[in-house]
């Protein structure tokens, strides 16, 4: 991974203005496997440490949405149901246009919008986006246009990370996780 | 790597091999434990979750953790489970477990108080087991605090004892032997469900 080594301070400082976060299913929230069983019933996993990072950005104020565009069933709907998350997008064709359409509903421009890829499809996205995240297992191009490339690997805590990454750049973590260890959280 | 990735104040550290161990006071806490708390995601699970096309969620759960609630029950240890939300499968792992009290709060400490309250026991008699940032509270109240392997580096940096086996793969089997082998209840535990199944 030397090869994809980022600027760390630079990425900080891109998180510092971050007020939405956006990602697709598969590849983020899943290792991109599925189940199949005998009878063609499909089984999708998740983790559920990552529902703790989009819980925290979502009371901090930084809105979540999935741009869901893989998904073959609707476990990206349950997913953000079960999070209340009501900004779920599913079977998005137009992954960039319905970001756009995003920006203008919250009023955010797009240095605002943290944006995770996952496939070559989401590179131009990459591009346009203030904060560009690449999951550790994700292709090289996906690598080279991303501003932080995290530790995790998608469905296996990369989204938590980043949620990490963002409330600790914008320094508003530590608070945060005083509050729900003494308190819990609502 | 482990599976959790993370940054310590955005120095970015990889959290795999940690010098954090088990203290070496944590034979004389186990010694004190009457109650046992158990968070459920990342202790009895491995944090994975799994929605069906019909959008059903299952979770993974060890049959060792099955042998460790027996064997504490059988030493009249009380192990209740402490999550966020109980859902339908937590209360049917825990009817399998036979754990009676199941709380699902995410107000872990109040809860923590009001067991002590109904049951007249003090802070040091209670064991829990935790991996979470959100467990960190409770764990620093209590007499004996336990994180599995594979727990997140804040859970792991206030726990007294770190468990071999990571979350979902026998955490509470081993906790078990761990505490009724300080507390010498261990042999005849054993000998007891050999005859009696569990």
């Amino acid at each position: 991974m030397t090869s994809f080594e980022k600027d760390l301070e630079k990425a900080i400082e891109k998180a510092k203005k971050v007020k939405l976060v956006a990602h697709d299913v598969h590849g983020v929230l899943t290792n991109n496997t599925f189940f199949c069983d005998i009878e063609g019933r499909r089984k999708y996993s998740f983790l559920h440490q990552d529902g703790f990072g989009h819980l925290s950005l979502k009371r901090l104020g930084i809105e979540v949405a999935f741009l869901d565009t893989t998904s073959i069933d609707n476990e990206g709907l349950y997913r953000a149901q079960e999070l209340k998350l009501e900004k779920c997008y599913h079977k998005v064709r137009d992954k960039m246009t319905k970001l756009e359409e995003l920006e203008q509903e919250l009023g955010i421009s797009p240095e605002n919008v943290c944006y995770v890829g996952c496939d070559v499809t989401d590179i131009n996205i990459m591009k346009r986006v203030g904060l560009a995240i690449a999951p550790a297992d994700v292709i090289d191009e996906v690598k080279r246009v991303a501003d932080y490339v995290t530790i995790a690997p998608g469905g296996r805590g990369a989204i938590r990370e980043l949620c990490e990454f963002i409330l600790k750049a914008q320094g508003r973590w530590e608070n945060w996780v005083e509050e729900v260890a003494k308190m819990g959280y609502k | 790597m482990g599976r959790r990735g993370s940054q310590d104040g955005l120095q970015i550290v990889r959290i795999e091999e940690t010098t954090m161990t088990t203290r070496a006071d944590a034979i004389e806490r186990a010694k004190k434990v009457k109650f046992v708390i158990l968070d459920i995601h990342g202790v009895l699970t491995d944090l994975t979750l799994y929605y069906t096309d019909d959008g059903k969620k299952s979770e993974i759960y060890s049959l060792h953790d099955r042998l460790g609630c027996a064997a504490l029950k059988e030493a009249g240890i009380e192990a209740a489970f402490l999550t966020s939300k109980i859902t339908r499968i937590d209360q049917y792992i825990g009817s399998i477990y036979k754990i009676d009290r199941l709380y699902g709060t995410s107000a872990k400490i109040s809860q923590l108080d009001e067991i002590e309250k109904e049951l007249g026991l003090t802070d040091e008699e209670f064991c829990y087991v935790g991996d979470e940032i959100i467990d960190t509270g409770i764990m620093k109240r209590v007499g004996f605090a336990v994180a599995p392997a594979d727990a997140t580096a804040e859970a792991k940096a206030v726990a007294d004892y770190i468990t071999k086996t990571p979350g979902g793969r026998g955490v509470v089997r081993e906790l078990a032997e761990f505490i009724l082998k300080a507390q010498g209840k261990w042999d005849a535990v054993v000998e007891k469900l050999s005859k009696t199944g569990y």
